[in-house]
């Protein structure tokens, strides 16, 4: 699992640096424009360990905002499943606000908390929240019938095994959810660190935007490339093993 | 013990024609009953609205005396998957049912299968670990929605002789599609047949064998002849 994600990821990133370089050769651009595969090379020696401390330094962010934004979807997710008029109001809620976007809000987390952790963390939190918010909420709010009737009938329901029940019943659905909403939660941090912050693999790709550096900006985005690679890979291990765990665990299902 | 319908009709919403009209009947007493009809002709809609009790829908019809947990079982339930069938039937069995339990279990032929996980077994198996637990339950009446479909003729006939002797005090509604079956061992047969069809529900006696029977031929010809000229 984890290294079919690297080694899809190096494809794509070759694949995208090869039609760069046809670009560049076959429009006979300078170096400046689309620097060539030595310079690139070049850079990387020099910028790619800076490179990977910044995108560790972003991932931290990642991390945590993608925690949060779990368990928020969660905690919403389970209180809105039900068909009352709080769940109502929250699913038509999540609809609504998902369908605005986000990152739009940036500025404004900005201009009333500054630059820094906080914000970074709050707009990481922000952009993976809503989609997970929505995969939850669907979940969630979709009754196992064959199996819930029993527990139903025999007046033995409880929201907690309710919430067991649809979670095992969909953990593929999850751990996909949640292994993808990764990439949105790092693009959030990026997208902060962008618009303003001081460190991270977003600052570093600002300078290097600054700089006109696509040598830099290739190398910043190789590393951020790998690691997210690497800690999907990390998060689909886990869901798998979980799965593992939690399904049949001698002679598998029946065919 | 004792309930009784008085002109049920149901319709579905949005559906042009009712699923079952003007169904008049009683069943008095504990039995081993049963529901018997063509395929669509609203036999599970009527289990559920029996299941729904006085307060589901088309619950103005029905009466029911001496009946207040009515339970409905059918055949592709399952049970959760993240722990064994054993498990399973030990968590939800009340303390009082433990031997019982376990005597179901023997019965049943599943006492090798308690440490499988539901998703391992077969469909018939599935369907006999699934009626264990409600018959572990307390109930009045139990809807057996072909609750034993997928199990050899054989096996259902030792669980369907065991049932009728292990509760004698309690009422249940077999549904089937299985006419010799019904016909062999069952009480009261509701045989359901078409909406429009000037029959409409009508009950007929079957032969209510239990455990050493002897079976008589020609009685069980009769009783299956008059199932089938019911439908």
């Amino acid at each position: 699992m984890l290294f079919r994600r690297i080694y899809q990821f190096l494809i794509v990133y070759c694949l995208g640096l090869t039609c760069l370089l046809a670009i560049k050769y076959g429009a006979g651009l300078s170096n400046y424009v689309i620097p060539g595969l030595t310079l690139i090379f070049d850079t990387a020696h020099r910028m790619l360990a800076g490179y990977f401390l910044d995108v560790l330094n972003t991932l931290s962010v990642t991390v945590l905002g993608q925690m949060i934004s779990i368990f928020m979807a969660f905690f919403v997710g389970i209180i809105g499943r039900k068909s009352s008029w709080a769940g109502s109001f929250i699913k038509v809620m999540a609809y609504n606000i998902q369908a605005y976007p986000i990152v739009a809000l940036a500025p404004i987390i900005f201009i009333l908390m500054g630059d820094g952790f906080l914000s970074r963390l709050l707009i990481a939190s922000m952009i993976c929240y809503f989609p997970l918010l929505l995969s939850v909420l669907g979940i969630m709010a979709s009754p196992i019938k064959d199996i819930e009737h029993f527990y139903i009938a025999t007046g033995r329901m409880r929201w907690q095994l309710e919430v067991k029940i649809r979670a095992f019943e969909n953990l593929n659905k999850l751990t996909t959810v949640i292994a993808g909403s990764a990439t949105l939660a790092m693009a959030g941090t990026i997208v902060a660190e962008f618009i303003a912050a001081d460190q991270g693999i977003g600052y570093s790709i600002r300078i290097a935007l600054y700089q006109s550096d696509l040598a830099c900006i290739l190398v910043a985005l190789f590393s951020i490339g790998i690691i997210i690679s690497v800690y999907q890979g990390i998060l689909e291990t886990v869901g798998e093993q979980m799965k593992t765990k939690w399904f049949a665990p001698k002679g598998g299902d029946l065919l | 013990m004792r309930f009784e319908c008085r002109g049920l009709t149901f319709t579905y919403p949005e559906a042009d024609k009712p699923v079952l009209e003007n169904l008049n009947f009683s069943m008095a007493a504990p039995g081993f009953n049963a529901v018997f009809g063509p395929s669509g002709v609203g036999k599970t809609s009527f289990a559920r609205i029996l299941a729904g009790g006085s307060s589901g829908p088309g619950g103005d019809a029905l009466i029911y005396e001496g009946i207040s947990t009515i339970l409905y079982s059918y055949n592709q339930e399952r049970l959760p998957g993240w722990a064994d069938t054993g498990s399973h039937l030990e968590k939800v069995c009340p303390p009082e049912n433990s031997d019982l339990r376990k005597e179901l279990v023997k019965i049943f032929k599943v006492d090798a299968l308690l440490g499988s996980r539901f998703s391992q077994l077969s469909m018939g198996q599935q369907n006999r670990m699934n009626l264990i637990r409600y018959l572990i339950q307390d109930f009045d009446l139990l809807i057996l929605d072909e609750s034993l479909a997928n199990v050899d003729e054989a096996l259902r006939e030792t669980i369907v002789l065991a049932v009728k002797e292990l509760f004698p005090d309690k009422l249940f509604l077999y549904i089937s599609h299985n006419l010799m079956e019904v016909a062999r061992f069952c009480k009261d047969i509701l045989v359901l047949s078409h909406p429009g069809k000037s029959k409409g529900a009508v009950v007929v006696r079957g032969r209510n064998y239990e455990t050493g029977y002897t079976a008589d031929p020609q009685a069980i010809d009769r009783s299956m002849l008059e199932i089938m000229n019911a439908v």
